[in-house]
C-alpha cells in the first residue's frame, strides 16, 4: 500500500489544527482536553470506520445513529428489565447491530433500493422500534435507575499510560480511555481486512467498477450486504461505549451521529464515488472533527453554531471529493484522446 | 472441422422489450480456432458475446461448453469453465493497481482469506515475461494511458488460463504497432489450442489473423465461412445486406444535394473540447443532410451535445447564420432555431408517462399559452396535425408515449421539433431500435424537412442509414472529423476503412 498524498495532507492538516487551537483556544493544550477528545470521539471514529464500508461500495448508511439507539435500548432492557448478565448482553448487542446493518444491505441488494433511500427508511424504522421497546416507557421508574452491570459500565475505564511509562514527572499525560484502545484494535483489524484480504479486494472492486466486479465472478451481493453488516456492527460497538459512559440509554441515543460519521469518513478521503479510501482517513477524520469542535467550544462558540460548522465542513469535504472525481474523469478522457 | 466444439451456442435469442437483439443464432468454436464475428452496429455481436460471458441470460436457447450445457447468466460459472472476455468498454476498477485488476475477483489466498500477494506478484511476473509485456504492476489503472489499460484487460484474460477468449473490438483504441503485438499474442494462444472470437470492424485485421468468420445482421447469423474462401466485397455485401445494395441503388436515383442551396447555416472551425474532440471543422448548408459516422467512442455524441449548448467547448468558433454563437445552454440554441433529437429517447428525449400531445408540445410551449395558462385546445389541435403528418400509429394524442412502439416514439421525438420549423435539426442515431417501416418513414420526414430548406446534421453508426439519407458523409475517428465526402463520390468500402482508422 502506497501512502497517498491525500493521507499526508490529512495528517498535516490535523497537526495544523492542533497547533492552531493550542495557541488560540484557552486550555486546549492540556491533558484533560486530550482526554476529552479521546473519550468523546473514539466512538465517532468507530462509527466513521464502519461508515467507510458502505461508502467504499458506493453506498451510504444513514441508519447508524438509529442503530446506536436501538442497540442502546436493547442493552437497557436486557440489564434493567430482564437482568441478563453483561457477558451475554455484549455479544447479543453486537449481533443486533450486525443484523440491523445486514438488513440495510439486503434492501439495497435484493430490492435494489438506492442506499440513501433504503437507509433513510430504516433510520425511521429503527428509531421507531427503539421507542416501541423502550423500557423507560414500559416500566415506570426505570428511567432513573442507572446501569451497574460490571461488564457494561466496565467499558468506561481509563488507563494511566503516562504512569506506566514513568513519564508523568516530565509531562502531564492524559489518561487513556478504554474506548480509544477499542478504536485502535478495530482500526488494526479493519485496515488489515480492507488491504490484505480477498474480501477487501472485492470491496474495492465492487465500489470501483460494479459491472467489472460482477463479470469477474465476484459475488457482489454478498460483498455489499457484508459491508452494511460491518457498519451495523460498528454502530453496536459505539452504542456500548456510549451506554457505558452515560450508565443509561435514552430513545434519542446516537441521533445525528450518522452525519458526523459520514463527514469524518469523507474528510478522511473515502470517496463517495466508491472504491477509494482506507480506514486511516475516517479514524483520523473523526479526531480532526473532534479537535475543531472542542477547540471552538473552548473559544466559547455556542453549540448551535458548531452544528452549522459541522455541516459546512461536510459540504466542503463532499465538494472537494466531487472535484477530485471530475478531475479523474477529465484525466481519463484525456488519456483516451491521446490514444487516438 | 473434425475437432469437437469447445464453445457452442444453439438457437440463442435475446429480447429486450419489443426489440429482438438476437434471433435464433447458432455459433460454434473449435480449439485453436480464431473466429471473426462481424456485422454492422446493432447486428447482435455484443449481445451474443454477453450471453457467452454470462453477463446476460438469453431469452431462449442454450450454451454448451465441451458438449455440456452451461448455466446461463452467471459470470462466475463461465469464468470457472474457462471463458474469458476482453470487453469493448473498459472493465477495470480504475482506482486499483494493475496487479489487483489482473486478479480481480480471484486473488490467490492463504488461510483466513488473506491475499497471497507474493504468489500473486510471482504469477503476474511470469505472465508478463511469457508474453513479453512491460507494465508496472503497482501503477494505478486509472492513471495509465488507454493502450496500457487494454493490455491490462488482455493480461486479465491471459491470467485465467482461459480456453476461450472473446475479444469485443480489442483494437478500437490501439495504435498499429500495438495491434500487431496483439495479433502475435493471438497466434501464440492459437498454438495452445485456445479458441478465440474476434470482433472488429476493420476487415484488414480479420483477414490478417482470423481463420473463420461468422457474419451477423439484424440479430441473425446470416453466413459462416472460412476466411480463405471469401473475399472482401462479398463480406461487405453480406454485412450490409441486399437491402442496402438495393436502397443505395435507389438512393442514387434520389437526387442528392451536397451543400444544399449553398447557404451556410452552421459553420464550425477548429472546435475543440479538451480530452474529447479536437479541431472539428465543417459547414452545414441549408437543404442538405450531413451524416457523421464512426465507431462508438469516436465522440460524435459529445460533439452534437456541444453544438446544441448542452456542453461547452474550449476552443475554436461556431457560427450560426454567419453570427458567432457560443450557447451557454440549449435555450440559446433553440432560440437560434436549432432542434436536437438525442440518442437515448427514453432517458433524454421523452417524458414517457406523459401523453403524445404533451410531448409534441414540449419544445413549443412558449406558443401555447396565454398569460400563465396553457391553451390545451390549441395544443391538441397542433398535435392532431403533427400526428397525421407524421403518420403516428395509433393516431390518439391522449395516449401515453410509453405505450407506443419504438418507431412511433421516435417520430414523436422528431415531431416535437418540427412544430418550430427548425432552421437546423441535429439528430443522434435517429433510428436505433426502430423497425424497418418506421425507419423509412423517419427518412421520409428528414427528406421533407430538407426540401423545406432545413439544414440537417445526423450522427449514425448504421452505414445502411448513412448511405440512404446522406448528401454528404463525414467520418469521425477518435475525436477528429477526418474527412467529409460527397455521398455520390464515395464507396462503402472506403468509409468502412476510414472508420477503422486506416489512412484514407
Amino acid at each position: 500500500m502506497t501512502i497517498r498524498p491525500a493521507t499526508v495532507a490529512l495528517v498535516l492538516f490535523f497537526a495544523a489544527t492542533l497547533a492552531f487551537f493550542s495557541v488560540s483556544a484557552p486550555r486546549f493544550a492540556t491533558a484533560t482536553n486530550y482526554e476529552n477528545l479521546m473519550a468523546g470521539f473514539s466512538f465517532v471514529a468507530i462509527l466513521a470506520m464502519g461508515q467507510a464500508f458502505p461508502i467504499l461500495v458506493r453506498g451510504i448508511d444513514l441508519s447508524i445513529g438509529a442503530i446506536v439507539g436501538l442497540v442502546g435500548m436493547v442493552v437497557f432492557d436486557l440489564t434493567l428489565i430482564f437482568h441478563v448478565p453483561g457477558y451475554v448482553i455484549l455479544p447479543v448487542a453486537l449481533v443486533v447491530g450486525m443484523l440491523a446493518g445486514a438488513l440495510n444491505g439486503v434492501l439495497v441488494v435484493v430490492l435494489r433500493l438506492q442506499p440513501f433511500i433504503a437507509t433513510l427508511a430504516t433510520l425511521a424504522a429503527y428509531r421507531g422500534l427503539t421507542y416501541t421497546i423502550s423500557g423507560r416507557q414500559l416500566v415506570p421508574g426505570l428511567s432513573t435507575t442507572p446501569i451497574t452491570d460490571r461488564w457494561i459500565v466496565g467499558i468506561e475505564n481509563y488507563f494511566d499510560v503516562g504512569g506506566w511509562l514513568g513519564v508523568n514527572k516530565l509531562l502531564a499525560m492524559p489518561w487513556f480511555p478504554l474506548s480509544f484502545f477499542i478504536m485502535l484494535a478495530l482500526f488494526a483489524l479493519f485496515q488489515t481486512l480492507v488491504l490484505a484480504t480477498r474480501f477487501g479486494r472485492d470491496l474495492y472492486a465492487v465500489g470501483g467498477n460494479y459491472e467489472a466486479a460482477r463479470l469477474a465472478g465476484i459475488n457482489t451481493g454478498r460483498v455489499i450486504i457484508t459491508a452494511y453488516a460491518l457498519s451495523g456492527l460498528c454502530a453496536a460497538i459505539a452504542a456500548l461505549i456510549m451506554v457505558a459512559r452515560f450508565t443509561t440509554a435514552t430513545e434519542a441515543l446516537g441521533t445525528g451521529s450518522e452525519l458526523t460519521a459520514i463527514a469524518a469518513a469523507v474528510i478522511g478521503g473515502v470517496s463517495l464515488a466508491g472504491g477509494i479510501g482506507s480506514m486511516f482517513g475516517p479514524a483520523l477524520g473523526a479526531f480532526l472533527l473532534g479537535a475543531v469542535l472542542l477547540g471552538l467550544t473552548l473559544q466559547g462558540v455556542p453549540q448551535f453554531v458548531q452544528q452549522i460548522i459541522t455541516g459546512a465542513i461536510l459540504l466542503a469535504a463532499v465538494g472537494y471529493d466531487r472535484l477530485l472525481v471530475v478531475r479523474r474523469q477529465r484525466r481519463l478522457a484525456a488519456n483516451l484522446a491521446q490514444a487516438g | 472441422m473434425d475437432a469437437p466444439a469447445i464453445l457452442r451456442g444453439v438457437g440463442l435469442t435475446k429480447i429486450y422489450g419489443n426489440l429482438v437483439a438476437l434471433r435464433d443464432a447458432d455459433f460454434s468454436l473449435r480449439p485453436g480456432e480464431v473466429r471473426a464475428l462481424i456485422g454492422s452496429n446493432g447486428a447482435g455481436k455484443s449481445t451474443l458475446i454477453k450471453v457467452f460471458t454470462g453477463a446476460i441470460a438469453p431469452t431462449l436457447g442454450r450454451v454448451e461448453i465441451d458438449g455440456v450445457a452451461a448455466p446461463l447468466g452467471d459470470p462466475s460459472e463461465m469464468i470457472r469453465r474457462g471463458i474469458a472476455c476482453i470487453y469493448q468498454h473498459s472493465n477495470l476498477a480504475p482506482a486499483m493497481s494493475v496487479l489487483d485488476n489482473i486478479f480481480l475477483g480471484r486473488q490467490p489466498t492463504r488461510r483466513f482469506g488473506f491475499v497471497d500477494s507474493a504468489r500473486q506478484r510471482r504469477e503476474a511476473r511470469a505472465l508478463l515475461e511469457r508474453h513479453r509485456i512491460a507494465i508496472d504492476l503497482d501503477a494505478t489503472v486509472g492513471n495509465l494511458p488507454t493502450v496500457k489499460q487494454k493490455e491490462v484487460e488482455i493480461l486479465k484474460a491471459l491470467a485465467l488460463d482461459a480456453r476461450v477468449i472473446l475479444m469485443d473490438e480489442p483494437t478500437a483504441w490501439l495504435a498499429a504497432s500495438e495491434v500487431a503485438k496483439l495479433h502475435d499474442t493471438i497466434r501464440m494462444l492459437k498454438t495452445r489450442a485456445v479458441g478465440i472470437v474476434y470482433i472488429s470492424h476493420v476487415l484488414d485485421e480479420i483477414f490478417a489473423v482470423c481463420d473463420t468468420m461468422t457474419i451477423m445482421r439484424d440479430g441473425r447469423v446470416i453466413a459462416e465461412s472460412a476466411v480463405a474462401d471469401i473475399d472482401r466485397p462479398r463480406v461487405v455485401h453480406l454485412m450490409v445486406g441486399e437491402k442496402l445494395a438495393r436502397e443505395s441503388a435507389e438512393a442514387a436515383h434520389e437526387k442528392r444535394h451536397p451543400r444544399g442551396t449553398g447557404e451556410i447555416r452552421m459553420s464550425a472551425r477548429d472546435l475543440t473540447k479538451r480530452g474529447v474532440f479536437t479541431e472539428v471543422s465543417f459547414d452545414l448548408h441549408a437543404g442538405e443532410i450531413l451524416c457523421i459516422t464512426g465507431l462508438i467512442g469516436s465522440k460524435r455524441t459529445e460533439l452534437l451535445r456541444t453544438l446544441f449548448g448542452c456542453d461547452r467547448f474550449d476552443g475554436g468558433t461556431l457560427q450560426i447564420d454567419g453570427r458567432t454563437a457560443a450557447f451557454a445552454s440549449p435555450t440559446g440554441a433553440i432560440a437560434a432555431g436549432v432542434g436536437f433529437v438525442p440518442e437515448d429517447r427514453h432517458r433524454e428525449g421523452l417524458m414517457l408517462d406523459m401523453t403524445m400531445t404533451e410531448n409534441l408540445a414540449m419544445a413549443t410551449l412558449d406558443r401555447f399559452h396565454r398569460g400563465l395558462m396553457l391553451q390545451r385546445r390549441r395544443m391538441s389541435e397542433a398535435a392532431r396535425q403533427a400526428i397525421a403528418s407524421l403518420s403516428i400509429q395509433p393516431p390518439d394524442g391522449s395516449r401515453p408515449v410509453k405505450l407506443l412502439s419504438g418507431g412511433n416514439q421516435q417520430k414523436v421525438l422528431v415531431g416535437k421539433w418540427l412544430n418550430r420549423a427548425p432552421r437546423i435539426l441535429i439528430l443522434d442515431e435517429p433510428t436505433v431500435g426502430v423497425d424497418v417501416g418506421a425507419k423509412a418513414e423517419i427518412y421520409r420526414i428528414l427528406r421533407r424537412e430538407r426540401e423545406r430548406g432545413a439544414a440537417i446534421l445526423v450522427v449514425s453508426s448504421d452505414l445502411e442509414e448513412v448511405f440512404t439519407i446522406a448528401d454528404r458523409i463525414g467520418v469521425m475517428v477518435a475525436g477528429r472529423l477526418v474527412r467529409i465526402h460527397d455521398a455520390d463520390d464515395c464507396r462503402l468500402q472506403d468509409i468502412v476503412r476510414e472508420i477503422g482508422g486506416a489512412a484514407a
